[in-house]
């Protein structure tokens, strides 16, 4: 077994990103369960929400693998 | 693969954030390519058939919106001449009331005048035979009075009795003379 | 792949770089790779398949020329119409357009068999197509509003002043650098992830069936090939989202660049 601490580092702030993304579509879902004509404001939010969100991984995968 | 796995691990493990250039490049160029055909050939054939197709649908809609108006326009019109034929029947059968009563009356009034002529001209016709009776009347009673007389000098007055008898049958005569003479005239009228 | 000295070796990512098929440009450090030749082939495609689609334009479609306008009808209303606006979208349908098909089928040949390889598992394409979308934007930006492009992108409304020398760097930091970083790399990474899942479980079926070679490393084997079905299908969808993804995400920064005045 080997490798680097980085990856574990990736791991968790895949963690976090992970949940960061699924309380974003959940809000996103609900919001347009209960309102589904507001689906076409809330998609662009909610996709927008989502990438920077996950930002936050890639920017841990850029580090894991550059430090 | 094992070729390239030696290699590549006498480099050292690859880096995935390293790009190669190479594939950069091929990609820019290639992606490139791919959005002029698209923007030149693609596109418009695809919005030309996106826009007639669009055309097509509306224009059956507005044909289907055409014939509906039309249809609207011809059934107010056909109600319009319905109504108007039925003011017009309703003010035909008021003008023919009216000039039923009109007529009705006016027969009426002929009638009438009719009827009044009729009595009229009975009642003169009466009259004119009243006259006529009596003035024949006058002249009869004048011959049969000296027709009486002279009976009852021709059969010499011998008697009251005979006299009497005389008259008697003179009177008879005379009343059976008058009511043939009033058959005569009520088959005349 | 693996070898048989001390056990199961996973691959690794050094393995996804395949050894060049026209070796004769590789002393300037590269050849003409397999991935090279896949983006290719994926422009032809996509361009032989749409043309040949839509050659006949008839009114009613034929079905290839339904599927062809599905295709584009999808990336027409819901990447461009919903999101950049009634009044603004019909010029940018071809970017969306070639955006979209381009990812998809480059994805999609991660899942052919022959191929199997996603041409975005490599940074390099990723970080070109990220490039010019990004260049697309800033420069739609500026075209827009000018010099102002700049301030209306890096200075957020209705923070308190003292907040903002530090706002503005990130906000400048966020929207110029991270944003292109991250819709290339986001692309790549979950490709790559999906590519490399699917060498895993080749190679651990290798080493399993040919180099272990007991009854129980057969079903065992047999087993992990059953397992990796699902995963294809999963691979399949998130090949499809992804370049959903990354298409709606040019779409909502071309958007932001024409509109950045009304947030």
């Amino acid at each position: 077994m080997d490798g680097t601490l980085n990856m574990v580092g990736m791991g968790l702030a895949g963690f976090g990103a992970a949940l960061a993304i699924g309380m974003i579509f959940s809000a996103y879902l609900n919001g347009v369960a209960r309102q589904p004509e507001a689906q076409r404001v809330l998609q662009p939010i909610a996709i927008l929400g989502f990438a920077l969100a996950e930002a936050v991984f890639i920017l841990a995968i850029v580090f894991a693998f550059v430090l | 693969m094992i070729s390239a796995s030696l290699i590549q691990a006498a480099e050292g493990d690859a880096n995935p954030l390293l790009p190669n250039f190479w594939e950069f490049l091929v990609v820019l160029l290639g992606f490139l390519v791919l959005l002029f055909v698209v923007q030149k050939w693609i596109v418009p054939a695809f919005e030309k058939a996106y826009q007639a197709r669009t055309e097509a649908i509306e224009g059956g809609l507005n044909e289907a919106e055409k014939a509906k108006a039309e249809a609207e326009a011809m059934k107010a019109e056909y109600e319009k001449n319905l109504g108007d034929a039925r003011a017009e029947a309703s003010r035909m059968r008021e003008e023919a009331r009216a000039e039923g009563a009109e007529i009705v009356a006016e027969h009426k009034e002929k009638a009438a005048a009719e009827a009044a002529r009729i009595t009229e001209q009975a009642q003169q016709q009466i009259a004119a035979e009243r006259a006529s009776a009596a003035h024949s009347l006058k002249a009869e009673v004048g011959s049969l009075a000296t027709q009486l007389a002279s009976r009852i000098v021709g059969e010499a007055l011998e008697d009251d009795t005979r006299s009497q008898r005389v008259v008697d049958r003179f009177l008879a005569d005379l009343d059976a003379d008058q009511s043939a003479q009033a058959g005569q005239t009520g088959a005349a009228q | 792949m693996a070898t048989n000295e001390g056990g199961f070796q996973p691959p690794t990512i050094s393995e996804t770089h395949l050894p060049e098929i026209f070796p004769w440009m590789a002393e300037w450090g590269t050849g003409f790779g397999k991935n090279m030749l896949m983006v290719i082939l994926s422009v032809i495609v996509i361009s032989w398949f749409f043309m040949w689609a839509i050659r006949k334009q008839s009114l009613v479609p034929s079905r290839t020329q339904y599927l062809a306008e599905s295709g584009y009808g999808f990336v027409r209303h819901t990447l461009g119409r919903d999101i950049l606006g009634e009044k603004h979208f019909r010029q940018w349908i071809p970017l969306l357009f070639a955006v979209f098909f381009f990812v998809l089928v480059n994805n999609i040949f991660g899942a052919v068999p022959g191929l199997q390889l996603p041409t975005f598992s490599h940074a390099g394409p990723a970080y070109a197509l990220a490039l010019i979308i990004w260049i697309t934007w800033i420069a739609l930006g500026f075209k827009t509003h000018g010099p102002k492009f700049i301030k209306l992108m890096t200075v957020p409304s209705g923070v308190p002043k003292w907040l903002l020398p530090l706002l503005v760097v990130l906000e400048f930091l966020s929207n110029f650098i991270i944003r292109p970083l991250t819709h290339s790399l986001r692309l790549m990474a979950v490709m790559l992830a999906g590519h490399i899942i699917v060498m895993l479980a080749g190679s651990g079926v290798e080493f399993l069936v040919a180099q272990q070679g007991g009854l129980a490393d057969y079903g065992l084997g047999a087993l992990i090939l059953v397992g990796s079905i699902p995963l294809y299908f999963l691979e399949l969808i998130m090949m499809v989202l992804q370049a959903f993804v990354f298409a709606l995400l040019t779409a909502i920064y071309i958007q932001g660049s024409i509109e950045a005045d009304a947030h």
